[in-house]
């Protein structure tokens, strides 16, 4: 048996680090040119696995087809695996002729909605330097999709079930707002016409007031990435954040939204693999302290980019995973609300790494549609309770 | 959009928002068992129900958890509904005087907003009392009262509500966050109201007093008898009621002159006076010396009204200028109070809760006098002025015959409390006007009228054992 090939969460963690060689031609078909293909591993844990990188071709692993089964194996040891369906959404379009695909991404549990795929470090070139394009943001005057194209590619996310949180994302953007202004019809359009949960990928406002107004509108869940914890490599690393923003801005917004978000929804990228993994670990116990939800994201390096680094080992890097998952226990912050992403391994999946124990029935139905819906009224209750408008109304 | 998100715990927030239906639910069961209960002895079932419904109206004036309008529209319906008064006299009741006189006050002081005039008179006071915000809010409270003495508070208040309104938006005060906006409204409400009680011009209510004396008794009371009856109540009042003012809201500006340069700029803007202002000047002077010499023969609202249509006629306002300024909650309001006054009157439901809360007590002249202005001063804030002396002043003046007391006294225990109202904007227009402001909210005007509420009980009664006995008026 492999190394990390009988425990899901590790094995998830090695695959993206090391990727796969996917030989079958079957496979290949399925996987159809992309950078990455999902896949269904043991305890419904998904993951997106880099098949096309230069990396990859030295990764042990390999998908093995039996008939119709599939299983991954590294040579030692082999599990099964589900193929996960690309969404039926993907070969669908907007009245306009948009493709859904170009609007939005599934990767897994929510479905990244990109309504500009305009970052305006691009154009002052101060850039972070790893970005890869994960969200295919970009400099330039690219093409603002209107809020019915959006409404469209939701409506057809939601109608297969494909996704049941919406995740809007910006990236920079002059002005004090951090990018709410322009995601506000969005949001509110969404929130209008769908029952489903809103999670926002942004950059810090300047001002406080911002946040509240995010949380007013209907954002269920917020994302201030700060990507790398170290005061001197986020600088040489995100020099745009570093410099229009400041790391000191990206704490303070961090903090004050876990004060007003439900326990649990507000989290913060830290790239694992751009930084010391001591330096990660610090990250995590400052996030998790303020209540925010660190999520780890594993660097991937690509031949095209400017940024070289070698890979991190899972020995390496698994260590940081537990400890995130003990932080976000001591710490009391709730990990239900970010879990079972493809691109990223989850606070969620480490629990089986460090207590070795099965989700409870509250995991199940966090997992369900139940769940969901019960997630749903209970972000709408607490929103309706919370949010108080401060414009004076007498009436005599 | 402005929100504020609150953070306080989540059992917090929802115990509160229980707090409404649980409310509503515990009000309709109050006023069902109201009405459920036998009738006591000495009441009629109409007057059981007129009471079931002042108590649920009184409920919601004093808390505002629905618009006060609406309190009174609430009114309006369930008085015919539970057959208190016909159908048709109810709605008659709308069309009472001082509805149509709050409209005409609307109207007027729109004219008044809209052809800038106000603006000017406002810059110009800013500017003759800029040095200080404390003078200016003295100024106010003094002129309003002055003023007060020999015309209708309501005028007065009508009057200088456009010139406050153009003070408080010069200085760029925020509506209902201001202590500096909340002193100038109730300076100006304070003002009329103490000044109001001085003479038999300040309001309808004295006259309406002594013509039912006179009726009943065949007495009467000079109008200087009464000036010098009520002139140390008055000047006591002035002076404690402005030190209260400026204690219950701190001032939160440093000064006016701040605003001065603005003002300036905004004065030079102006330009010379012209014609719209020189002509609604006119009409607004003609018709304040009309409510001075002419109001108790032609009437205030129809002097009001006269006006109005003179200001159409001149073309110096339209109507599409004129409907921002005309509050109809306010109108809506009043008119309901009205109503709920009268349905109380004719059911016959205040005379009973003043024969059976007041009957016991009132043993002696002093508790008589003591009782009576406690009753009217109560009243008044939820009824108009002239409601509560219908209402108070025939069963007074009877208890009063029985214990062999002037009945003059009576009507004085009545008719100069009936006027001093300071808790509530429906107890009296110039309230109702400074409330349609939005700079000072109901509960505010509850929080400080209520120390001068009782202050002035106190002082009346004051001065009628140790004043009144000196000017041949003792009991």
């Amino acid at each position: 048996m492999g190394k990390y090939i009988d425990k899901p969460a590790s094995l998830k963690i090695d695959l993206m680090l090391r990727g796969i060689r996917i030989e079958d031609p079957v496979v290949q078909a399925w996987a159809c040119g992309s950078s990455g293909i999902d896949i269904l591993l043991p305890r419904d844990t998904l993951v997106n696995i880099p098949c096309r990188e230069v990396f990859t071709r030295n990764s042990p692993y390999t998908i093995r087809r039996s008939g119709e089964d599939y299983f991954i194996t590294d040579g030692k040891g082999e599990v099964p695996v589900k193929l996960v369906p690309k969404p039926a959404f993907c070969g669908g379009s907007t009245s306009t002729g948009v493709p859904f695909r170009d609007i939005a991404a599934s990767h897994g549990s929510y479905t990244v909605v990109t309504p500009s795929k305009r970052c305006d470090f691009f154009n002052r070139s101060i850039e972070c330097r790893y970005c890869a394009g994960n969200f295919n943001v970009a400099g330039g005057p690219d093409r603002v999709y209107t809020v019915d194209e959006v409404i469209e590619t939701v409506g057809a996310v939601l109608k297969e079930k494909a996704s049941g949180i919406i995740y809007l994302s910006i990236g920079f953007s002059p002005g004090d707002d951090g990018g709410i202004e322009f995601l506000k019809p969005y949001i509110t359009a969404v929130k209008k016409n769908f029952n489903c949960l809103v999670a926002v990928e942004a950059l810090p406002p300047r001002e406080n007031r911002w946040i509240d107004e995010t949380y007013a509108i209907g954002a269920d869940s917020v994302l201030y990435n700060l990507e790398i914890f170290d005061k001197e490599l986020f600088e040489i690393i995100c020099p745009g954040r570093a410099a229009l923003i400041g790391r000191k801005r990206y704490m303070e917004a961090l903090g004050y939204a876990a004060k007003i978000f439900p326990n649990g929804t507000v989290a913060s990228h830290l790239i694992v693999g751009l930084e010391p993994p001591g330096s990660t670990c610090m990250g995590i116990d400052c996030l998790t302290d303020m209540g925010v939800v660190p999520v780890l994201p594993i660097y991937r390096p690509s031949s095209e980019k400017d940024l070289r680094i070698e890979p991190l080992t899972t020995e390496i890097i698994l260590p940081v995973y537990k400890h995130l998952y003990k932080a976000i226990k001591k710490k009391k912050v709730n990990l239900n609300w970010v879990r079972d992403l493809s691109m990223v391994t989850t606070p969620a999946e480490i629990k089986d790494l460090v207590d070795d124990s099965k989700g409870g029935l509250m995991d199940s139905f966090y997992k369900s549609r139940l769940g969901m819906k019960t997630a749903w009224g209970l972000s709408s209750l607490r929103r309706k309770l919370r949010v108080v408008d401060k414009d004076p109304e007498h009436e005599h | 959009m402005s929100v504020k998100i609150d953070t306080r715990p989540i059992w917090v927030l929802l115990g509160l928002k229980a707090l409404r239906p649980l409310f509503f639910v515990t009000l309709a069961a109050s006023f069902l068992y109201i009405l459920g209960m036998t009738t006591p002895e000495g009441l009629t079932p109409e007057g059981q129900k007129a009471i079931a419904v002042f108590a649920v109206c009184l409920v919601l004036w004093v808390t505002n958890v629905i618009p006060l309008a609406i309190t009174s529209i609430l009114a309006i319906v369930l008085v015919p509904f539970l057959g208190v008064l016909s159908t048709r006299e109810t709605y008659a009741l709308f069309g009472n005087e001082a509805v149509f006189f709050i409209l005409g006050a609307f109207i007027l002081a729109g004219a008044v907003m809209g052809s800038g005039l106000s603006t000017r008179i406002a810059l110009y006071m800013l500017s003759r009392f800029g040095s200080s915000p404390k003078k200016l809010v003295l100024a106010i409270f003094l002129l309003s009262a002055a003023l007060s003495f020999f015309m209708s508070e309501h005028a007065v208040a009508a009057m200088l509500f456009p010139i406050v309104l153009e003070i408080s938006k010069s200085l760029g005060i925020r509506p209902g966050r201001s202590n500096y906006g909340k002193l100038l409204f109730l300076a100006l409400a304070w003002g009329c109201v103490i000044g109001g009680i001085a003479t038999f011009l300040g309001g309808a209510r004295v006259p309406l007093a002594v013509g039912i004396l006179n009726e009943m008794t065949g007495q009467t009371i000079g109008f200087l008898d009464y000036a010098v009856a009520v002139f140390p109540l008055v000047v006591i009042l002035l002076i404690l009621g402005f030190i209260i003012l400026m204690r219950s809201f701190p001032m939160d500006i440093q000064g006016v002159e701040g605003a001065a340069e603005a003002l300036g700029k905004k004065l030079k803007a102006l330009g010379k006076v012209r014609y719209t202002e020189y002509a609604v000047g006119v009409v607004m002077l003609a018709t304040v010396l009309a409510w001075m010499f002419l109001g108790r023969r032609l009437g205030l609202s129809s002097i009001a009204l006269t006006s109005v249509v003179f200001l159409f006629v001149l073309k110096l306002v339209r109507w599409k200028d004129i409907e921002e300024y005309v509050n109809w909650g306010i109108i809506l309001m009043y008119g309901g109070a009205i109503i709920l006054g009268s349905s109380l009157h004719k059911s016959g439901a205040a005379e009973w809760m003043v024969n059976g809360m007041v009957g016991s007590w009132a043993t002696s002249p002093w508790s008589v006098i003591l009782v009576f202005s406690l009753l009217a001063l109560f009243l008044t804030e939820g009824m108009s002025n002239a409601a509560v002396i219908a209402v108070l002043l025939p069963a007074s003046i009877a208890i009063a015959d029985k214990l062999a007391l002037d009945p003059a006294l009576v009507t004085f225990a009545i008719a100069v409390p009936a006027g001093l109202a300071f808790m509530f904007p429906m107890s009296t227009p110039a309230n109702a006007l400074a409330a349609s402001s939005n700079y000072i909210s109901m509960r505010d005007m509850m929080r400080a009228g209520v120390i001068v509420n009782v202050l002035a009980w106190v002082l009346f009664n004051l001065v009628a054992a140790f004043w009144w006995p000196l000017i041949g008026m003792g009991y």
